[in-house]
Order: C-alpha cells, then sequence, then structure tokens
C-alpha cells in the first residue's frame, strides 16, 4: 500500500505548450461564422424577410473569435508566464502582429460586395474610405509597435536572419523597379506596379528569412 | 569555425531547447551554431563560455595554428 502511495505522488507537471492549431481553428472558425451570417442576412432579403445589421454578423463573429482566443490563452497563461523576459516580448510581438493582420482581413472582407471574386476582392476591387483609412492606420502603428517589440526581442541569430532577409527584398526592388519604368516610358511594358513590386520584395524577404531562421 | 558546442550539450545531457533556456536564445540558435551554420556574436560566445566554465578558444576553433 505504501509503495502504492509512493508510486501515485504526483510530479510537478511542465506548464502546457500552446501550438499554433487552435487559434487557427479559432480564427477560421470566426471568419466561416461571418460567412454564414453573411449568407443568411443574404437570403433573407431575397425572400422579402428582416435580415441582420450590416455590421451584426462580423460583430458576432469577432466578438466569439476574441473571446475564443482569450480563453486559449488564458489557458495557457502558465506557459507564458514561465517564458524568459525575451520570449514574451517576442511572442506578444507575433501575436500583435497577427491579431492587427485578422482584423484588417476580415475587416477586408465585409467592406467588399459579396459577389466579388477573390480576385477583386483581394487586389483589384474598390474600397471604401473608411475601410482605407482604418487599415492604413491599424498597418503603420501595429507595425510600428509589433516591430519595436519584435527587434527588441529577437537573438542574434534571428537578427542576422533578418537583416539578411531585409538586404534581399531590397535587392528585389531596385533590381526590377528601374527596368520596368524605363521599359514603359519606352512603350515595351505597361505601368509599374507599386503593389506587384511591393509582393516581390515581401516575398523575397521572407523566403530569405525562412531559410537563414529555420534550414 | 569550428566548435565543440553538441559535445559539451551531449556531456551535460542537455538538449538543444534546454541550452537555448539557458542561453535565453531559440532553438533553431543553437542548432544553427552547432551546424556551423552561424557564428555566434561575441556576447553570445562570452555567455556560452560563462555556462560551460571555459575559455571560448576552448569552444570554438577557427582554424587557425600560430
Amino acid at each position: 500500500m505504501a509503495s502504492k502511495d509512493r508510486m501515485m505522488v504526483t510530479e510537478p507537471q511542465e506548464p502546457r505548450t500552446p501550438g499554433f492549431i487552435w487559434p487557427a481553428v479559432i480564427c477560421f472558425g470566426a471568419i466561416f461564422l461571418a460567412g454564414i451570417l453573411a449568407g443568411f442576412s443574404k437570403v433573407a432579403a431575397e425572400a422579402g424577410k428582416a435580415t441582420l445589421a450590416p455590421w451584426a454578423g462580423p460583430l458576432i463573429a469577432a466578438t466569439l473569435g476574441i473571446a475564443g482566443l482569450f480563453f486559449y490563452f488564458r489557458r495557457h497563461a502558465d506557459w507564458f508566464r514561465a517564458l524568459s523576459r525575451r520570449r514574451r516580448h517576442y511572442w506578444t510581438a507575433l501575436g500583435l502582429a497577427a491579431v492587427i493582420g485578422g482584423i484588417v482581413g476580415v475587416w477586408a472582407s465585409f467592406d467588399q460586395p459579396a459577389n466579388r471574386g477573390a480576385i477583386e476582392m483581394a487586389f483589384t476591387g474598390s474600397l471604401s474610405a473608411n475601410f482605407a483609412i482604418g487599415a492604413s492606420l491599424f498597418w503603420v502603428i501595429g507595425l510600428l509597435v509589433s516591430m519595436v517589440i519584435y527587434h527588441r526581442s529577437i537573438d542574434d541569430h534571428e537578427e542576422r536572419a533578418w537583416l539578411w532577409a531585409g538586404l534581399a527584398g531590397w535587392y528585389a526592388f531596385i533590381f526590377p523597379a528601374p527596368v520596368w519604368w524605363v521599359l514603359h516610358r519606352a512603350g515595351l511594358a505597361p505601368p509599374a506596379d507599386a503593389m506587384l513590386l511591393f509582393v516581390l520584395s515581401m516575398v523575397t524577404n521572407g523566403v530569405v528569412y525562412l531559410w537563414l531562421k529555420f534550414r | 569555425m569550428n566548435n565543440r558546442l553538441k559535445v559539451l550539450r551531449a556531456m551535460r545531457n542537455w538538449s538543444q531547447a534546454e541550452l537555448a533556456d539557458r542561453l535565453d536564445v531559440s532553438r533553431q540558435a543553437v542548432n544553427a551554431i552547432e551546424t556551423g551554420k552561424y557564428d555566434p556574436s561575441l556576447p553570445l560566445a562570452f555567455k556560452l563560455a560563462r555556462l560551460f566554465e571555459m575559455p571560448i578558444e576552448e569552444i570554438f576553433d577557427d582554424g587557425f595554428e600560430g
């Protein structure tokens, strides 16, 4: 009996490590719910019935999504507290960037008519002034805050990956941009597309960063 | 630059993650140093030397034979 009691002594448990699966499921679930509510409103409008207010669906979905994320991270609060100061800042910066990206993404999808195609919705369709101003503020202020926290928390190895990735992204801009510009002036190419150059620069940056960080 | 980090870590029975925690760097940083893909900064090299209680040149070898 005594030996059984000894065997049943519980060892101190390591705090559970949070993963990316549940936050992703919660975020996609919230977006899916917003889509269902938008579809419900559309069908109700076509049938001549009462519809939800345009802001109600996104608000319900966002509230449930934020609540889900809150409870998920509260469950892992011990893990977060056990992290070093550097790592806490690191995950705070990444979390902040993800939340801002999620808010802008969901807002963008609801700012546009439902009958738009994916390309039109993501790249070419017109946007409301409210969204354009709001998303710009989120981008600039959010990026500024999260980048300050991020750069104060990364280690040497990641800093090196970031610097080389930044340089590669810069080269991916300064090589094609003037070429495209002079080709357009000679009538050999359409006008230079700033967003296409931006995407090229960002993709190059991301690929080099991931390669140097995780190879 | 060659280094003995993997051996020194194994002698203490530490995982890469455990060593990373002690140095307050990422596990990827420890892995990159061990595999020679990244040479640490001087502050991190000193941190390693203090952790293993040995001079930097006993951990890292630049191949120079004067």
